[in-house]
């Protein structure tokens, strides 16, 4: 048996979407079925791949991932993953899985290139079923997250949570509930590094003893050095006393803000965010 | 003539010591041994049966600490190197999952490799193994435990701890006590009942199966319905009390609280077992009724000191939970609870000093923001105990993480979805006879991996997120020395040979070794 994924599971969703909205008395689709990305280029997996990939997957990513793909201890659910959606037969999941992603905590993985093609067969078909379905085991619908009071929130967006001293509603955030809905827009409120796409990086000032100053993104420090990008696209690195250097982190406030948060809080201003269309 | 007897006399005993030592080479690692280790050896997972993870060791100072150069480097196939080596007779033997190798600790050349036949259980990491006698014992990703001869690498026998098709897996470094090879197994993404298993050392033969959950079959109502409560790190051992101390891991289903009601024990307790016969003799339970998946598989550290004016014998945990708890470990009766990391979910500590959950932070259909995140305050990575200054010096991991559960995630497994959304972590020295914090030294973004050892000559060992090993003055936290040779996966140890203070530490996939030029 071969599966042909992405025009199948497309025409299974017309239909899961159409069998949901007649349950509800014929209203349309609302936003809370919220709709993972789907796959870009339709592929076939042979009914051998995706068992031997089964196996494999259960094996190498399961205990991250979950052993269906649908999210388990640290890792995301790759059902819904942009990255899987967009991929065509390894051409993006691979890398990630031999390079892994380190700054994520995903180790890389040294894998035979048939294990690494039936782990990938395993990921596109369990990405069709999900979609077939609706809704993976550890699925958060946008349904789930109306439980704030939008007004409450705007109060403590511009009041308390001091948010306004760096947002403004028809700003920077002009157009949020757009562009995220859901987890991804409660991840992102909650702390823009923990959501993607990434955020822009920290920025460095470094001034060297000869005072030339040089300004560019952060690309890692720690307690003995940092490196950053230069004007030129460059690396560079100084050591702790080779230069004056001082990172400017907006974002870091928003970890700051963790502690803060009442689960109220946290749920009215994620309301009050979905209204800004 | 007197100086002729004094000679024979001398030769008689040269004999006998010669005899002992042969005697001693042949039997191997004895239970004396394991109860006093010497300074060429590093035993068992913790180097002693007390988990302080501190050496006697002096060679290494603060005022030489920098001059510590790499003496050697061993690439252990690809995976992150996660256990703590063990070295016996001048060998260290090393761990990944499916993999065994024997060094020579002077040089890392190989001696023997033991590669275990493919299997699909889940490979996230090993702890390293255990020796007695002349026997090395491997815990495996299918949950067999395989004693090998320690010369060769002859496998002596195999024997299966777990069922790996219902979802159990081991990365146990097992704990040997006596001729038993405690052994426990992980599982907690099926609903499986907590078991330790003790083998007899010399015929791979079940002694004794401890459930800190219900087994198949039998019914507990104060359990609440709960299974889980894997016991997969290594104990530790009271020769005095002929108790193991070993900590429990969180129930399952995992975050759906709803279907197990109650305080599930004995999941993420410190237990009291007799080695003997595998009998709970006390329990501490560090999570009542745990929702978010914080293991209290953390290392029970014994130490034995004064506490309010009170000789006492404690047992000491920095809990995955967040709070840090001392205990009178002859009865379990709490001397101190106090949190050492970000902590936002409990309600009170109650008057047996459990901290007693919050139900407004159980995971909810629309989320709840809880500190810390499932991968917790703390984690596997040890702690160590500086019984000079009194600290006990933990990497802990201030963090966040929202947790949701709807019925329709169920009621197996995992049956929840958690997202972490930031952390930064932290070594931090807490005075045992408080619980406040003495110094506090940032270790970067994102949980740390590194564990932690302590020397007699007041250095602190542990590695940072960006990848340095560092060696830090215990008494205050400063940096002393740096190393940058990737991320320290693993907890360090340290031990003498031909004169010479080593130490070894893995980074990333390889095991490497510092010592004074």
């Amino acid at each position: 048996m071969t599966r042909i994924i992405g025009i199948a599971s497309t025409a299974l969703l017309a239909v899961s979407c159409l069998v949901a909205a007649q349950g509800r008395g014929g209203q349309a689709p609302s936003p809370a079925s919220q709709r993972p990305p789907q796959t870009a280029t339709p592929q076939t997996y042979t009914a051998e791949e995706i068992q031997a990939g089964r196996v494999r997957f259960a094996s190498e990513c399961g205990f991250c991932h979950g052993r269906d793909a649908a999210g388990g201890e640290t890792g995301p659910d790759l059902t819904r993953s942009d990255l899987v959606a967009a991929d065509l037969r390894g051409d993006r999941i691979s890398g990630v899985v031999r390079n892994g992603v380190p700054q994520k905590g995903m180790p890389s993985f040294d894998l035979s290139a048939a294990d690494l093609g039936a782990i990938v067969a395993f990921i596109h078909d369990q990405k069709a079923n999900a979609d077939t379905l609706g809704g993976g085991r550890r699925s958060v619908d946008v349904a789930d997250l109306q439980t704030g009071n939008a007004e409450e929130g705007q109060k403590y967006f511009s009041g308390a949570g001091k948010c306004s001293s760096c947002h403004s509603a028809d700003g920077d955030l002009a157009g949020i509930g757009n562009r995220f809905q859901g987890l991804a827009l409660l991840q992102r409120m909650l702390n823009p590094r923990s959501g993607r796409p990434a955020p822009a990086p920290a920025k460095v000032l470094v001034t060297l003893p000869s005072g030339e100053k040089i300004v560019g993104p952060l690309v890692s420090r720690d307690e003995f050095s940092i490196t950053m990008t230069d004007t030129s696209g460059a690396r560079r690195s100084w050591q702790v006393g080779e230069a004056e250097f001082t990172v400017d982190d907006p974002l870091s406030a928003h970890y700051d803000q963790l502690g803060k948060y009442t689960d109220a809080n946290m749920r009215n201003v994620f309301a009050y965010l979905q209204t800004l269309r | 003539m007197r100086g002729m007897r004094f000679s024979m006399r001398f030769l008689y005993g040269l004999i006998l010591v010669i005899g002992l030592a042969a005697l001693a080479l042949a039997q191997g690692v004895t239970p004396a041994a394991m109860l006093k280790p010497s300074a060429d050896v590093w035993l068992t997972y913790h180097g002693d049966y007390t988990g302080k993870r501190h050496s006697t060791l002096s060679q290494i100072t603060p005022a030489n600490v920098t001059q510590l150069k790499e003496i050697w480097r061993f690439q252990a196939g690809q995976q992150q190197i996660k256990g703590t080596p063990i070295l016996v007779d001048g060998v260290i033997y090393i761990t990944s999952p499916d993999n065994l190798w024997a060094i020579d600790a002077r040089t890392a050349q190989e001696l023997w490799h033991y590669t275990h036949p493919r299997n699909n259980a889940f490979h996230i990491g090993h702890r390293g193994v255990a020796v007695y006698k002349d026997s090395v014992y491997l815990t495996t990703p299918d949950a067999h435990l395989i004693a090998f001869n320690a010369k060769d690498g002859k496998m002596k026998w195999d024997v299966i701890i777990a069922d790996a098709r219902k979802g159990y897996w081991s990365t146990n470094a097992p704990l040997v006590v006596g001729n038993h090879v405690m052994v426990g197994v992980s599982g907690d993404f099926d609903n499986l009942p907590g078991q330790l298993k003790s083998i007899d050392a010399d015929t791979g033969k079940t002694q004794w199966i401890f459930y800190s959950t219900p087994p198949p079959g039998v019914s507990e109502p104060q359990s609440g319905g709960a299974t889980g409560g894997q016991m997969w790190m290594t104990g530790t051992y009271d020769p005095e009390l002929n108790l193991v101390y070993v900590g429990t891991g969180n129930p399952t289903p995992v975050l759906n609280g709803p279907v197990r009601p109650g305080d599930n024990p004995w999941t993420c307790s410190i237990v009291a077992l007799n080695p003997d016969t595998g009998k709970l003799v006390w329990g501490f339970q560090v999570s009542p009724h745990d929702t978010h998946d914080w293991d209290a598989a953390e290392v029970p550290v014994l130490v034995d000191g004064d506490f309010n004016g009170t000789p006492r014998k404690m047992v000491m945990q920095a809990s995955r939970n967040g709070y840090f708890f001392v205990l009178d470990r002859t009865n379990g009766k709490n001397l101190l609870t106090k949190p050492f990391a970000a902590v936002n979910w409990a309600k009170e500590i109650d008057k047996d000093g459990r901290p007693i959950p919050d139900p407004a932070k159980e995971p909810s259909r629309d989320g709840v923001l809880v500190a810390p995140d499932e991968s917790g305050g703390t984690n596997y990575r040890s702690p160590s105990f500086d019984p000079a200054t009194g600290l006990f010096i933990v990497s802990a991991h201030d963090s966040y993480g929202v947790y949701f559960f709807k019925p329709d995630h169920g009621a197996y497994g995992w049956a929840g979805a958690d997202y972490g959304v930031g952390g930064r972590s932290f070594l931090r020295a807490i005075d045992y006879k408080t619980g406040s914090i003495v110094w506090s030294h940032s270790i970067g973004d994102g949980a740390g991996s590194a564990g932690v050892l302590t020397t007699a000559t007041g250095l602190t060992f542990t590695g940072d997120l960006p990848g340095n090993l560092m060696a830090l003055r215990t008494s205050d936290g400063t940096t002393l020395w740096h190393a940058p040779i990737g991320r320290v996966g693993n907890s360090p140890i340290t031990y003498q040979l031909d004169g010479k203070q080593f130490l070894v530490v893995g980074a990333g996939s390889s095991l490497v070794a510092f010592a004074l030029p």
